[in-house]
């Protein structure tokens, strides 16, 4: 019995299986978001209004022919997806969803934040990788603007996570849940760094306005130009998981976590992290791309020094809290 | 200045350089220039009468000859500015210098006239593909396009 | 460290086939050159060997978003030549589509300008609304992109009440609508931010490289054959120039969002002004020798024939120069010291209208940047003798779902 929960933990549940299916979901959620509020209708056809599209897309990807260019890194190039979505799930272990014991676990001790905090940058890396070893000008140009976009946004994000975590004096991602759940007014405390974080998430995503490594209209598809058939598709499944997994952390760490158990921790999970997909469905179709140099700029003439100022209202609030 | 005082002026000021002047229509005048007086006149206009738009150059091909019209328009009036160039030595000045705007349209003459532009800045082929074969010049009036046989794979 | 990039002639911003070689260090360019040819169809060549009523339809197929442009710039220049003078509510009527034409042009235009600065959602929203132009022009003439309106002393097909009552109403809905495009293209931030200071032409160069268009008037220079050189019915017709100082796509934008509420200023008066009585009269077959320069405003800016007739029913020369030719020295002039993220919008702020590849260029090693040219036929050649190679029991493989 107590090795059965851990591997259900791993591959079912909230493990491999579900987050394929809920990552698929919330594509088809944020894509029909997005064409609502762009006067269109988005998938219709495939299942009930469409719901099981990105499926489709996936399955389509994966029949079709698997190039591999002549001049490329063979090995890194076909071993890279891989890596990526393998990081990418384990990350989604650190959420706390099904576990409920105090005691630290191979997946929640003290200072898994730090961890998932490092494990959502690796594929930040394995984007620039991609890029590189696919020898190609628009691989190589995208490969160049996804670090310099990571030098962007991966501060602010790293101090806008911060506040909660000095507000709950926990590095656990389980207990600073834990801590708003029995405060719930103190959240109200990190609206600035919540905000923050979505921004910083939709970047790390490169969605629009972020998505600037792979401007399709620049350089045509930027890191992931040479990809085609299953790899590409390992990277697509990538980026659903990816943001799944970043809009449950933001919940966890900024919005009290999913408590109550299996079930009704799940229904706060889909709840909470809709929510967020939600906001990074709006800001997307409300802006447009910006380029490179003025992404660096917003980050860090406003991201970087409102993520400090939250950081300062959080010290001082929890100087007159306790 | 309407056309008819662009058409006086030119009929004074520049009379020895050119050939012959007419309004051919409303707003259109048609002037002819030796091929060695084409810069000037074209300097002229260009500084005096501030006809700094070149629309385009078009050639035509008279058999003999080729004529090489300059489309120069200003607010009012718009100017053909024509030069013969004999189709022996088919060879005219570069207007690049006076508008640099004219590139394309020299290259475009090049390909399509086999007209030889002088002191072009750019010589390369515009609009003819890479592979195209030297000495053909499509809109030469003696220039005829044989249709290869088309071969249908798998057809009668 | 400096390296070549080649766009096109298959690239994602580029809807026609052109290829544009960049020379780039790091994300700026410092050197631009463009490569043309690739949809050339021998249009002029072909005119001389047809009657010119069968030009008017060959003309319209120069391009699909200014057809009517073309055909007009020709009718107008051989009804010149015949000594003919056409119906006066065929010429409201040929102003008219001209319009409708000019307003889905620029909405299209503003939709593509939307996605390569990667804001689809302004894409979405103005390609919507340019379906309500594209229904009534459907609904006049007929068709959505080939109007097939013009022939010698007037138009095709006469308009009725109940039409004019349409597109009045289909007007103020336009009108609404652009307003707030014109909203969003000043005060959305991003957008603003991408548009502002891109592609700067100056005044001295856009005159010098005989730029034409929004990409002339952008630049401040108050250029349009409308006024200069009325055709049609337009010096009957009240109507501003529209110009902007600013000398980037910004300016180009807002030039072709002030000139859409012109036009649909414009339609509202030719359709509360029309003339009554024929809309054509009958022009005669042959042509007496003579030649004409026929100026038009296309929505890309001056377009220009040049038509000389021999005395029978065909056409002595028919040279056609479409704005976008005229624009491109003054691309290549911007694209210089620009950044990479910029390429699309500079390029498509001159409304490029390019159009079927015919070959290509490999970049043989992307290491040295050397590159080859290989013809259509070897590239079949080549394509025939990789599948030759390939295992073909794939197609005999069930597909699994």
């Amino acid at each position: 019995m107590a090795i059965l929960k851990p591997i259900l933990y791993i591959l079912v549940y909230p493990g491999l299986i579900f987050l394929m299916v809920y990552s698929t979901f919330c594509e088809w959620f944020d894509r029909k978001l997005y064409a609502r509020m762009q006067n269109r209708i988005g998938p219709l056809h495939t299942g009930r209004s469409g719901i099981l599209q990105p499926v489709a897309d996936i399955i389509k990807l994966f029949a079709k022919e698997d190039i591999v260019p002549e001049k490329a890194d063979k090995h890194m190039f076909s071993a890279l997806p891989v890596f990526a979505l393998a990081i990418i799930c384990t990350t989604a272990l650190y959420l706390p969803l099904w576990h409920y014991s105090e005691a630290p676990s191979f997946i929640s001790f003290p200072g898994d934040l730090i961890v998932v905090a490092y494990l959502l940058t690796l594929p930040t890396l394995i984007y620039f990788l991609a890029g590189w070893h696919s020898n190609n000008y628009f691989s190589a140009i995208g490969g160049v603007r996804v670090l310099t976009m990571l030098f962007g946004y991966e501060i602010p994000l790293l101090l806008a996570l911060l506040s909660p975590a000095v507000l709950a004096d926990s590095w656990r991602i389980l207990e600073i849940a834990r801590f708003f759940q029995d405060k719930p007014l103190l959240m109200l405390v990190n609206l600035i760094g919540f905000f923050i974080a979505v921004i910083a998430l939709q970047a790390k995503l490169e969605r629009v306005p972020f998505d600037i490594p792979h401007a399709e209209t620049e350089i045509v598809g930027g890191q992931l130009t040479e990809y085609s058939g299953k790899k590409l598709a390992f990277f697509r499944l990538l980026g659903d998981i990816e943001m799944v997994v970043g809009a449950g952390l933001i919940a966890a760490v900024f919005m009290g976590g999913f408590p109550g158990g299996l079930l009704p921790g799940l229904a706060w999970f889909i709840l909470k992290t809709l929510f967020i997909i939600f906001l990074l469905a709006a800001m997307r179709a409300a802006t447009s791309r910006i380029r490179i140099d003025q992404m660096i700029n917003f980050s860090w003439r406003w991201l970087a020094p409102l993520a400090v100022l939250q950081l300062f209202i959080v010290i001082i609030i929890k100087g007159m809290v306790s | 200045m309407n056309s008819e005082a662009i058409f006086e002026k030119i009929n004074g000021e520049i009379k020895d350089k050119i050939l012959e002047a007419a309004i051919a229509a409303p707003r259109r005048i048609s002037v002819k220039v030796e091929r060695g007086q084409l810069l000037a006149v074209l300097a002229y206009l260009k500084d005096q009468l501030q006809f700094t738009h070149l629309a385009t150059i078009s050639g035509v091909d008279l058999g003999e000859n080729f004529e090489v019209i300059y489309h120069l328009s200003n607010d009012t009036t718009t100017i053909l500015l024509r030069i013969l160039t004999p189709r022996a030595e088919p060879k005219i000045p570069s207007v690049c210098q006076v508008i640099p705007g004219a590139i394309l349209y020299e290259r475009e003459l090049q390909d399509m006239f086999g007209l030889l532009v002088e002191n072009i800045p750019d010589p390369r082929r515009l609009l003819l593909c890479d592979d195209w074969p030297q000495g053909q010049y499509p809109l030469r009036k003696d220039w005829k396009f044989n249709r290869p046989a088309e071969i249908i794979p798998g057809g009668k | 460290m400096e390296f070549k990039v080649s766009l096109g002639p298959q690239h994602p911003a580029l809807h026609e086939a052109v290829s544009l070689r960049m020379t780039l260090e790091g994300e700026i360019i410092r050197d631009a050159d463009l490569k043309l040819g690739y949809s050339h169809r021998g249009i002029e060549k072909l005119a001389e060997e047809r009657t010119f009523t069968q030009n008017i339809y060959l003309t319209e197929r120069i391009c699909g978003i200014c057809s009517h442009s073309h055909t007009t710039c020709f009718v107008q220049g051989v009804e010149q030549l015949m000594e003919l003078i056409p119906a006066r509510r065929g010429l409201y009527i040929r102003t008219l589509i001209a319009e409708l034409e000019r307003v889905h042009s620029h909405l299209l235009w503003l939709g593509v300008a939307g996605q390569e600065a990667g804001f689809e959602s302004f894409f979405m929203y103005t390609w919507r609304d340019r379906e309500v132009v594209m229904d009534i022009l459907d609904w006049i003439t007929g068709n959505r992109v080939h109007y097939a309106m013009n022939t010698f002393g007037g138009v095709r097909r006469d308009i009725d009440e109940l039409q004019k009552k349409k597109i009045l109403d289909s007007l103020d809905l336009l009108t609404k609508r652009t307003e707030y495009y014109l909203k969003i293209g000043a005060n959305e931030p991003t957008f603003v931010g991408r548009l502002a200071g891109v592609g700067k032409l100056s005044r001295e160069d856009a005159i010098a490289l005989c730029a034409v268009g929004p990409t002339l008037r952008a630049s401040g220079v108050p250029m349009d054959v409308r006024k200069d050189d009325p055709y049609a019915v337009y010096n009957e017709i009240p109507f501003e120039v529209c110009t902007a100082d600013s000398c980037d796509v910004l300016g180009r934008a807002v030039v072709r969002v002030k000139e859409l509420i012109q036009s649909y200023k414009m339609i509202e008066f030719l359709l509360k002004n029309l003339p009554d009585g024929p809309f054509k009269v009958k022009a005669p077959r042959k042509v007496k020798p003579n030649e004409v320069y026929s100026r038009y405003e296309a929505p890309r800016g001056e377009n220009v024939h040049y038509i000389k007739s021999n005395g029978s029913d065909k056409p002595e020369r028919l040279k056609v120069r479409a704005p976008t030719l005229a624009n491109y020295t003054a691309t290549i002039k911007m694209l210089k010291n620009g950044f990479i993220a910029d390429i699309p919008l500079i390029f498509a702020a001159i409304d490029p209208c390019i159009c079927c590849a015919e070959r290509l260029v490999q970049l043989d090693n992307p290491r040295s940047g050397e590159s080859k040219v290989l013809s259509f036929s070897q590239l079949r050649t080549m394509a025939n003798d990789h599948y030759k190679k390939v295992n073909l029991l794939k197609k005999e493989a069930v597909w699994p779902f």
